[in-house]
């Protein structure tokens, strides 16, 4: 018996197959563009490739990410919040808190033993502190986004961004090398504005060990260590952590096929 | 999947009774002012907290609330216009919505979507909003009516209620007092009428009995299911308890939403058909998406049981508030002292009445909606929301937008976060078994 999660989120769509003894047997990821039930659909059709199954297979799909609504072969919606929740306890059963850094918006979440929210914080509307930062910097450095984290751990001194608008940031960064500031020690600045942003959000649901960070950033080797110096230990990550709000999607999948708990509104019971 | 709810409720005698009389008033209201305006007849433009109704009322002097109007333009989809007219002239984004509103309509020729806003012939303001005092300054210098600020001292001890039998509390009704003996003389220059000090024993007479009726209404809702919504239902109690302050056409509606509602608990007729989660309302809803904001909390069965709103914008009445008619403007004094302090304090004491309502009205969470526009009412809501949580176990939600900003409504951000909240709530529920 299989089930999938899907994540449609502002900037890119995740999904994963997973059996019923929660093995991953397919991942799939896509740029989210502007048309977010196609997105979902190509994330699950290239999760479902890498598996010897077909769609009728599926026996549940819970949808989740700000596009979460527009997956019209989901059958239940829960919110990427409770998602990230239950994805980092299953990856790492230690989790207590989690730190989410996304496209848009930026997750803080104390999360009980068995992955449930016990508390939440989450940026303001504006995308400070979020991987749109990242974005902003890629895009005024003419820098792909993979090598910005490798370039910042070269930095020597790093700038001070002042600016906490993502719009502005470009500016800033050109400001920076304007003046004759070395290129990962601007990176660097942007890294940092970033951290401790994220770092202060969790705060905020107070820090308590083990802290799992998920999201895309998570491959970011720059951020991993900034936001492990920032909370004073090392923080869990690894390669699935990207699909972290999928997998915690297709767990709840899996509560519904299994226990059929929750709702019509595909609540995380 | 959702399913579609019908419901089923007996029928009631007394139900729609607060609808129609709502409506009534509020449009009578609209009237007098567009008849007093058109007659050149001084109108007070006043406050929903410490508007000093009791007084202006004893001189017959028609009262405008600018914030009841200014919310009244954003629930009509209306408020973007004078948003933007105010911004023309110069006005920050950054400034009270409810004040540019203001100022788009008077910029605009005062055509408001339910009548004609009038000028203000006098101005009452208090320091109980930092805004009012400069708002007030800029009607002042645009119509050049007199205006009265009240200046209330604030308690300098510690804790939320002043201490009343406090030679420090003695100093500042005499204080006070004084400052209302100052605006009868005012309000008797600009109406051209005496002062009747039995007519004002009988406006304080009619507030206590509003009083009374006020909080046995609140107290309906500790009943489950809850049989009105604080925050749709409450809103409308609320602006009709302003503008009717003190007078008898104020106790009959009172009279009437009590009898609603007690005929509701009577037939356990909640505001919703499945009441499943009960809410505390901290802030304001965002007037502009006012259906859209209590339909995502009405999607999960949530209901605002109660609302900080309905207590702080109310003067005091939901606080048991008692004038003594043998010495009214006396009275009159202490009471504005006492019941304005949780409003004067409200940023470093409102959780204790939070976690005091929390309990009475057993909540299953409280909504703190912080107004971008406002960060006198905003200020604290984040440390509010973790007290709760860490020292009475009460989750909370912490969103925000704004009175009557569209700009700064986010939907999808808005709802991702309420979503997330009941998702946890039910977590919770299921958690503990119940």
């Amino acid at each position: 018996m299989l089930v999938a999660g899907v994540d449609v989120g502002s900037t890119q769509t995740k999904a994963v197959i997973i059996t019923g003894e929660h093995e991953i047997l397919g991942r799939g990821l896509c740029s989210t563009g502007a048309k977010l039930a196609d997105a979902g659909e190509t994330a699950f059709n290239l999760a479902l490739e890498q598996t010897e199954f077909a769609e009728p297979d599926v026996a549940f799909v819970v949808g989740t990410g700000y596009g979460r609504f527009n997956i019209d072969f989901g059958d239940a919606q829960v919110t990427e919040i409770s998602c990230h929740a239950r994805g980092a306890v299953h990856l790492f059963p230690g989790t207590r808190s989690v730190l989410d850094i996304g496209g848009q918006d930026t997750k803080a979440i104390k999360v009980t033993a068995d992955g449930q929210v016990v508390d939440f914080n989450m940026n303001d509307k504006c995308a400070a502190g979020t991987g749109r930062f990242l974005g902003a910097a890629s895009d005024a450095l003419e820098i792909p986004l993979g090598e910005l984290g490798p370039l910042a751990l070269a930095a020597k001194n790093p700038v001070k961004m002042t600016t906490t608008c993502t719009v502005f940031a470009e500016s800033e960064i050109l400001g920076w090398m304007a003046k004759g500031r070395r290129i990962e020690d601007v990176v660097m600045g942007v890294h940092n504005s970033i951290a401790s942003r994220s770092v202060s959000l969790l705060r905020r649901v107070g820090i308590e060990p083990e802290i799992t960070f998920t999201g895309g950033v998570t491959r970011n080797t720059a951020m991993v260590e900034l936001i492990s110096e920032l909370v004073g230990s090392r923080v869990n990550t690894n390669e699935e952590s990207h699909y972290c709000g999928a997998i915690g999607a297709a767990l709840y999948a899996l509560d519904q096929v299994l226990t059929g708990a929750g709702t019509e509104r595909g609540l995380p019971t | 999947m959702e399913t579609q709810k019908v419901a089923i409720r007996p029928a009631l005698s007394q139900a729609g009774n607060t609808r129609t009389a709502s409506r009534a008033l509020m449009d009578n209201w609209w009237k007098q002012l567009g008849e007093a305006d058109a007659a050149a007849q001084p109108v007070a433009n006043t406050f929903v907290m410490g508007s000093l109704a009791e007084v202006l009322n004893t001189f017959d002097i028609p009262m405008s609330f600018p914030e009841i109007a200014a919310l009244q333009t954003a629930v009509k989809g209306k408020a973007m216009d004078y948003l933007l007219a105010a911004e023309d002239l110069g006005y920050s984004p950054d400034i009270c919505g409810y004040v540019k509103v203001d100022i788009g309509l008077h910029a605009t020729g005062r055509d408001h979507p339910l009548g004609k806003y009038p000028k203000p012939g006098m101005v009452v303001a208090s320091n109980m909003c930092n805004t009012y005092i400069k708002w007030a300054e800029v009607w002042e210098r645009q119509y050049g009516c007199p205006v009265f600020v009240l200046d209330l001292p604030g308690w300098r001890g510690t804790g939320f209620e002043y201490d009343s039998s406090s030679e420090t509390f003695r100093n500042d009704v005499k204080y006070v007092e004084g400052q209302i003996r100052d605006l009868i003389s005012l309000s008797a220059e600009v109406s051209g009428k005496k002062f009747d000090i039995d007519k004002l024993r009988e406006i304080l007479g009619n507030v206590n009995r509003m009083s009374e009726l006020y909080q046995s209404i609140l107290a309906m809702n500790k009943n489950k299911p809850a049989p009105f919504n604080a925050l749709t239902e409450g809103i409308n109690y609320m602006g009709i308890a302003n503008i009717l302050r003190g007078l008898p056409e104020g106790v009959e509606f009172m009279e009437t939403v009590l009898a609603e509602l007690e005929e509701r608990v009577a037939h356990g007729v909640g505001a919703l058909t499945d009441e499943r989660y009960r809410l505390l309302l901290v802030g304001t809803a965002c007037y502009t998406n006012f259906r859209d904001f209590v339909g995502m909390f009405e999607r999960w069965d949530g209901v605002f049981v109660a609302s900080e709103y309905m207590s702080y914008a109310g003067g005091g009445i939901d606080r048991g508030l008692h004038y003594d008619l043998s010495r009214p403007i006396e009275s009159l004094a202490e009471q504005i002292l006492i019941t304005s302090q949780p409003s004067m304090s409200g940023i470093f004491f409102s959780h204790e009445w939070q976690a005091k309502m929390a309990e009475e009205y057993d909540v299953d969470g409280i909504c703190y909606h912080g107004v971008k526009s406002c960060r006198t009412t905003a200020a604290g809501l984040p440390d509010a929301r973790e007290w709760l949580l860490n020292n009475a176990g009460v989750p909370g939600l912490f969103i925000q937008s704004d009175l009557v900003d569209s700009r700064l409504w986010a939907e999808a951000q808005m709802r991702n976060r309420i979503d997330a909240f009941f998702e946890s709530l039910q977590s919770r529920r299921v958690q503990s078994g119940v």
